[in-house]
């Protein structure tokens, strides 16, 4: 009988399954090891290496979309593999390739080694993928910590600026306090759902189709609605939603540009995947509590990041504000997500609509961040499009997308989270998102009238006061990718079906 | 008198209430730190009990991966507080206000 099973178990252990992550693994070790055996003057060819894995990873995780062990409980029921998680796997990729793009652009302005930099982005994505495919709460605690544990040396990676270590402190202390309350959770969901023994087989309160199933069960189970609370507690802080915001801005702010995009792009995306997997697999059958909270949650995320948005000068923390009320509109996808099934697809439509033109941005912000990367100001936008019209038009674009003007992505995704609330019958929360898309237009156009028009600046003293350098042209490699994603950004507005069709599958 | 699964339980919540508070309201970073490793103890001691009452044993291996974890955070955390001690002089939350807009 114990022999079956431990042969079951063994057999389940397909490692190929996991393939991308273990290679992304060996390739951030192996980029180690190329720092050790390559001569001082060849280093600078190590980040290309780098990416070259990323982009042969994506590439066959795209050729083998439809794996043979899509919908198999692998390792013993630690992972799932599923369509969404390739979803997933494909967004973090094409994250973590344009993260490692900005590093080329911003790390050779420090005296900080760049090595480490792409082996922690490596090891971070590997783990963000296992995440999204986890199907047992020790995966997902390892894999989440791992992610988490990665970002804190990652937020202080310029450890030579106060600046970046005092964000990376606070990130470390409320981060290990919302992991501490989702390790709360997880122990109570454990201790509620107990043995159950089933075919022979004792399952334990880790994994989610048992949890479903309690749930399902006891719906009045205390210590698992309890539990459940805690874990959405602990995701909530890492979309950043209310009230776990209050570590965005300075965040945000003192974090390495590259790191700021990654947080704000995969980490969301992390975030926003397996909420998807908690609320409606798992959770599921606390619908009844679940929507009221989530829906108080949406609006009180849209209204204060708006709200906070429209006082920052500083653009990182601006993008920091705004990514929260991005967050506040997923969220809203996903209470509709309870009664309209296509809102999850809008969700994750949106976040790669998300992820282009936030990259668009960061792009651009990373062209034009001086010696201090945390000092970025809105005023030194001043005559960006004049003197650097092609920097100029990428952002234009990506805020533009951002803002949700008519025909860039931004505003189709934002149009189908709203068609889908709709459908769900979320009027008020709908009317909430859409008041809060009406003043985000406000701080965004700042923004872009920062780099279109010209301020008129009464001259003291009658000298015109010291402009600030004008920021580098982009390489070839760096033009090439802007436009690419400011391109995208555009055909996406235009033709969703490629994209739809397939997250539709 | 018999201990049952309920006192551990208290237990458990009431040194994770007491991390939690001291995290919010403590000034020093390190001592704040503590309170930190004090809730990842809280759910140590929780998960034990609960392993030891369900009767598997899935929980108590559990533990090893938090204090793995735990201690890899203990290791990046201090780094970065030796690394802003030297920088600015002082480890006083109230002092780090630097980001501010």
């Amino acid at each position: 009988m114990s022999n079956t099973l431990l042969q079951a178990i063994a057999e389940s252990n397909q490692w190929w399954a996991i393939g991308p992550e273990m290679i992304l693994g060996c390739a951030a070790l192996g980029l180690l090891v190329l720092e050790i055996f390559l001569p001082k003057e060849q280093h600078r060819h190590i980040p290309v290496v780098s990416i070259l894995a990323q982009i042969a990873v994506l590439v066959g995780v795209v050729v083998n979309f439809d794996t043979v062990w899509k919908g198999e409980y692998l390792f013993g029921g630690l992972i799932l593999l599923s369509d969404v998680g390739q979803i997933a796997r494909v967004f973090f990729l094409l994250s973590s390739l344009l993260v490692s793009f900005l590093a080329l652009v911003c790390l050779p302005r420090t005296r900080m080694p760049r090595v480490e930099f792409h082996h922690l982005v490596l090891v971070v994505t590997a783990a963000m993928m296992l995440l999204a495919q986890s199907n047992h709460f020790v995966m997902f605690f390892v894999a989440l910590e791992t992610v988490t544990i990665g970002f804190y040396i990652l937020v202080s990676y310029f450890r030579d600026s106060p600046l970046s270590l005092e964000a990376g402190l606070k990130y470390l202390v409320l981060g290990a306090l919302s992991s501490a309350i989702m390790l709360f959770g997880i122990v109570l969901l454990y201790g509620a759902a107990g043995k159950v023994t089933l075919d022979g087989v004792v399952h334990t309160g880790f994994e989610y189709p048992v949890i479903a199933d309690f749930l399902r069960q006891n719906p009045d189970s205390f210590l698992g609605l309890a539990g459940a609370l805690l874990v959405l507690g602990g995701v909530a802080f890492k979309i950043g939603a209310f009230p776990f915001q209050v570590w965005i801005p300075d965040v945000y702010q003192g974090a390495p540009t590259p790191v700021t995009a990654f947080l704000a792009v995969s980490s969301k995306g992390a975030g926003f995947a397996v909420l998807l997997v908690l609320v409606l697999e798992v959770f599921a059958p606390l619908e009844g509590v679940l929507v009221p909270v989530l829906s108080f949650l949406a609006a009180a995320t849209i209204l204060c990041g708006n709200l906070s948005a429209l006082t920052q000068r500083n653009a990182k923390r601006l993008m920091g504000m705004s990514g929260v009320s991005h967050a506040g509109y997923l969220l809203l996808g996903v209470v509709a997500a309870f009664s309209v099934p296509w809102a999850a697809d809008a969700v994750w439509f949106y976040l790669f609509t998300y992820l282009l033109a936030s990259m668009a941005v960061f792009g651009v912000m990373a062209y034009l961040a001086g010696a201090d990367d945390a000092d970025q100001e809105l005023d030194h936008y001043d005559r960006l499009a004049r003197n650097r019209p092609f920097l100029g038009a990428v952002l234009a674009i990506g805020v533009g997308s951002l803002a949700g003007i008519p025909p860039l992505a931004g505003f189709m995704g934002k149009l189908l989270l709203f068609i889908a609330a709709f459908q769900a019958h979320l009027y008020w929360l709908l009317a909430v998102a859409v008041g809060g898309v009406v003043v985000s237009i406000f701080y965004y156009f700042g923004w872009i009238k920062a780099a279109f028009f010209e301020t008129w600046s009464p001259a003291a003293g009658g000298e015109a006061p010291a402009g600030r350098p004008v920021p580098p042209a982009p390489s070839w490699a760096g033009a090439a990718t802007l436009a690419a994603l400011a391109l995208a950004t555009v055909l996406l507005g235009f033709y969703q079906e490629p994209l739809t069709s397939w997250l539709m599958k | 008198m018999n201990v049952g699964l309920d006192h551990y339980l208290i237990i458990s919540a009431l040194l994770f209430a007491l991390g939690f508070f001291g995290v919010l309201l403590r000034k020093n970073t390190l001592v704040v730190y503590m309170c930190l490793e004090l809730m990842l103890i809280a759910s140590t001691l929780a998960l034990v009990a609960f392993s030891r009452f369900n009767g598997t044993l899935d929980g108590s291996v559990f533990v090893f991966f938090i204090l793995t974890i735990a201690a890899a955070e203990v290791a990046v955390g201090l780094a970065i507080i030796v690394a802003l001690f030297r920088k600015r002089h002082t480890v006083q939350l109230e002092e780090l206000n630097a980001l501010k807009h």
